[in-house]
C-alpha cells in the first residue's frame, strides 16, 4: 500500500485551489452511522453538536476521510417555519423526519413568515456546531435544502406538487420565502465567521424527476436555485457543496446553469453517471460520488470495491478533481468493513501519478 | 335510458378528464351516468379504470410525474366517489385484495400513495396501514383481512432492512402470501433477496407485477 504524501487538510486545499493532489479524496456523507460508530443513540448527531463533532471525528480518524465534520439534515425547513420534526429513535430510522408541517391549508401561507435565523428550529444547534467547526480550525459550514426541498418541507411535498399545477402563485409565494431563508441563513454565517470562511452545502432531494418533470424544474426551480446561488457566492463564501440527490438526469442541463463557484462541490446520487457529471459541470467543479448506499449496506466487499474501482477510474478525469463519496447519507447500519472498503478502493486506485 | 353511443360519449369522457387532470368533468359525467340510467360499473372500468392504467403508463414512460399522477388521481377518485355507491355487488366478482404501508421507522409515504391509487383504480380493495408501520400490523392485517398481497414500501435505506424481517413474519404466518417491494432504494436483487415475490420499480407497473407473483403462485 502507498503511503499519502499529504494530509487531509492539505489534499482537500490543493483540491480546492486546482493544485495537485496525491491522490483521489475521501468525502463522508455519515451521520448517523458515526454516533453508533462510536456508541451514542443516532439522534446524538442531531441533538448535541459537541458529541456529534465528536463522533463525526473520531469516525474521519478512523476511515481516513479528508472531508470534515457537518451538520444538518434533508427535512431541513420544516420546523424552522413553524413545523414539528422528530429525532430518529427506532431501530429502523436513521434522520428527522415531519411531524407536522408548518402549511396545511392555503390559509397557513399568508401567515407563514420569515424564520428569525438566530432561534428558529435546529439553527441554534447549527451554529454551535460551528463554532465547534471554528474552534478546531475548521471551515464552518451550514447545510440547507435547496428552495423547492425546503418549500415541500414547508407544506409537504405532494401539496407542493398539486400546486405546481394549479396554484402555481401558491408554489412559488413558498419558493420565494424558502429562498430568501436560505439566503438570511447564508448572511448570517458569513457575518458570524467572516467573510471568505463559509462553507454552504446545499441539498437538493425534492426536485428530482422521480417527483417532478424536467419542465417544472426549469419553471420552479432553476430561477430560484440560480438566484440563490449567485447571490451566496457574492457574500465571498468560501465553497457551495451542492448535493444533486436522486434521479437527476433530465434536470442536469438546468443544473449547469447554475452558479457553483470556481470550484464548486457536485455531489451525485448513484442515478447519474460519473462521465455524465463531468461532462456537465467538470470545467469548475470538482465532482463527488456516487457509491450506492443500498450497496454499501447490503452488498460484498468484493462489489463494493470493484464499483469504487470504476468509479474511481471515471472520477480520476475530472478536470477539476474527484471524491470518491456515497452518492447520499450511508444507513446506520452499514457494515463497518464495507466502508472500510471504499478507502481500500482508493489506495488501490487513485493515486494520481 | 341512454344510447349505446352517448354511453360511449360518457365513458370517453371520463377517461379525458382522468388523464387529462380535469376533476371538475370527471365528476359531472359521473353524475351524468347515474342520471342517464348508464350502468356504474361500466362506467368505472371502462373509463376510470383504463384512464388511470393509461396514466400509469405515461408515469413509467416519464411523460408524467408526480405532479400530474396525483392530479390525474384527484381526478379518479371524484369520479369514484360519486359511481362507487351505485356499483351492484357481486356485478365485479370477489375483488383481490391487498395490505400495504411504509415499514416501521419510515414516513415517507408518497411512493406509497401513488401505488395504492393504482390498485384502488384497478378495482382492488385496499387495506392501506399508512406510514411507520410496526411490523407486527402487517401480519395481523394480512390474516384478518386474507389478502393475497402485501406491498411494503420503504424510501431510506435504514428502514428498508425492516423488509427481510417483516416478509418472513408475513410468510411464516401464511406462505401463499405474495409480497412486493418498492423504493427509491430498492431493486430487484435487493427484493430478491429479502425473500420478496416482487419488485415494482415504479407505481405503473405496481399493479402488473402484483398480478403477475400471483399467477407465478398459483403455478407453482
Amino acid at each position: 500500500m502507498k503511503t499519502d504524501r499529504m494530509t487531509s487538510a492539505e489534499r482537500m486545499d490543493a483540491l480546492l485551489k486546482g493544485k495537485p493532489v496525491d491522490r483521489v479524496s475521501f468525502f463522508s456523507f455519515a451521520l448517523g452511522f458515526c454516533a453508533k460508530n462510536v456508541g451514542y443513540p443516532v439522534a446524538t448527531i442531531y441533538s448535541d453538536p459537541e458529541k456529534s463533532f465528536r463522533a463525526q471525528q473520531w469516525t474521519k480518524e478512523q476511515y481516513g476521510y479528508d472531508s470534515d465534520p457537518f451538520y444538518g439534515y434533508a427535512s431541513y425547513g420544516g420546523w424552522e417555519f413553524g413545523g414539528e420534526v422528530n429525532l430518529p429513535d427506532g431501530e429502523y430510522e436513521q434522520a428527522p423526519s415531519h411531524g407536522r408541517f408548518a402549511v396545511e391549508t392555503e390559509g397557513d401561507i399568508e401567515r407563514l413568515a420569515l424564520p428569525d435565523v438566530k432561534t428558529a428550529g435546529m439553527l441554534p444547534l447549527a451554529r454551535q456546531f460551528s463554532r465547534i467547526q471554528d474552534e478546531m480550525g475548521l471551515s464552518p459550514s451550514v447545510v440547507v435544502g435547496g428552495p423547492f426541498t425546503i418549500a415541500g418541507n414547508i407544506c409537504a411535498v405532494e401539496t407542493l406538487c398539486r400546486w405546481l399545477i394549479k396554484k402555481p402563485e401558491l408554489a412559488n409565494r413558498l419558493l420565494r420565502l424558502a429562498t430568501d431563508h436560505i439566503l438570511d441563513v447564508a448572511q448570517h454565517w458569513v457575518d458570524a465567521f467572516g467573510k471568505g470562511r463559509v462553507i454552504i452545502q446545499i441539498w437538493e432531494p425534492l426536485a428530482a424527476n422521480q417527483i417532478i418533470s424536467p419542465q417544472q424544474f426549469e419553471k420552479f426551480v432553476l430561477p430560484f436555485q440560480a438566484e440563490l446561488h449567485q447571490k451566496i457566492l457574492a457574500m465571498d463564501i468560501k465553497y457551495i457543496l451542492c448535493h444533486i440527490c436522486g434521479e437527476q438526469n433530465r434536470n442536469l442541463p438546468y443544473w449547469a446553469q447554475v452558479p457553483m463557484g470556481n470550484p464548486g462541490i457536485i455531489s451525485i446520487g448513484k442515478e447519474v453517471d460519473i462521465t455524465t457529471a463531468i461532462e456537465y459541470f467538470g470545467k469548475t467543479c470538482i465532482i463527488a460520488g456516487n457509491i450506492e448506499p443500498a450497496l454499501i449496506q447490503t452488498g460484498t466487499p468484493q462489489q463494493i470495491y470493484e464499483l469504487c474501482r470504476r468509479a474511481i477510474d471515471k472520477g480520476k478525469q475530472a478536470p477539476r478533481g474527484y471524491a470518491l463519496m456515497q452518492g447520499c447519507e450511508i444507513p446506520v447500519n452499514t457494515p463497518p468493513y464495507n466502508l472500510y472498503t471504499m478507502r481500500r478502493a482508493i489506495d488501490d486506485f487513485g493515486w494520481y501519478e | 335510458m341512454a344510447t349505446e353511443e352517448r354511453k360511449q360519449e360518457l365513458i370517453k369522457g371520463l377517461y379525458d378528464s382522468v388523464v387529462n387532470m380535469d376533476e371538475d368533468t370527471a365528476r359531472e359525467l359521473s353524475q351524468a351516468v347515474l342520471d342517464e340510467g348508464i350502468d356504474a360499473y361500466e362506467a368505472v372500468t371502462q373509463g376510470l379504470t383504463v384512464a388511470m392504467d393509461r396514466v400509469g403508463e405515461l408515469y413509467a414512460n416519464f411523460e408524467y410525474f408526480v405532479p400530474q399522477l396525483l392530479l390525474c388521481a384527484d381526478a379518479l377518485y371524484a369520479g369514484l366517489q360519486v359511481l362507487r355507491p351505485h356499483v351492484r355487488l357481486g356485478e365485479r366478482g370477489a375483488a383481490r385484495q391487498i395490505v400495504i404501508g411504509t415499514v416501521e421507522g419510515d414516513i415517507h409515504d408518497i411512493g406509497k400513495n401513488l401505488v395504492k391509487i393504482m390498485f384502488e383504480a384497478a378495482g382492488w380493495i385496499v387495506h392501506d396501514l399508512g406510514r411507520d408501520v410496526q411490523l407486527q400490523r402487517f401480519v395481523e392485517e394480512q390474516k384478518r383481512t386474507q389478502s393475497e398481497v402485501v406491498a411494503l414500501s420503504a424510501l431510506m435505506t435504514t428502514s428498508m432492512m425492516a423488509m427481510p424481517r417483516v416478509i418472513e413474519m408475513i410468510k411464516a404466518e401464511n406462505p401463499a402470501v405474495a409480497i412486493m417491494v418498492g423504493g427509491a432504494p430498492l431493486s430487484r436483487d435487493i427484493a430478491r433477496s429479502y425473500g420478496a415475490d416482487g419488485y415494482a420499480d415504479n407505481a405503473g407497473e405496481a399493479v402488473r407485477e402484483a398480478v403477475r407473483m400471483l399467477d407465478e403462485l398459483k403455478n407453482k
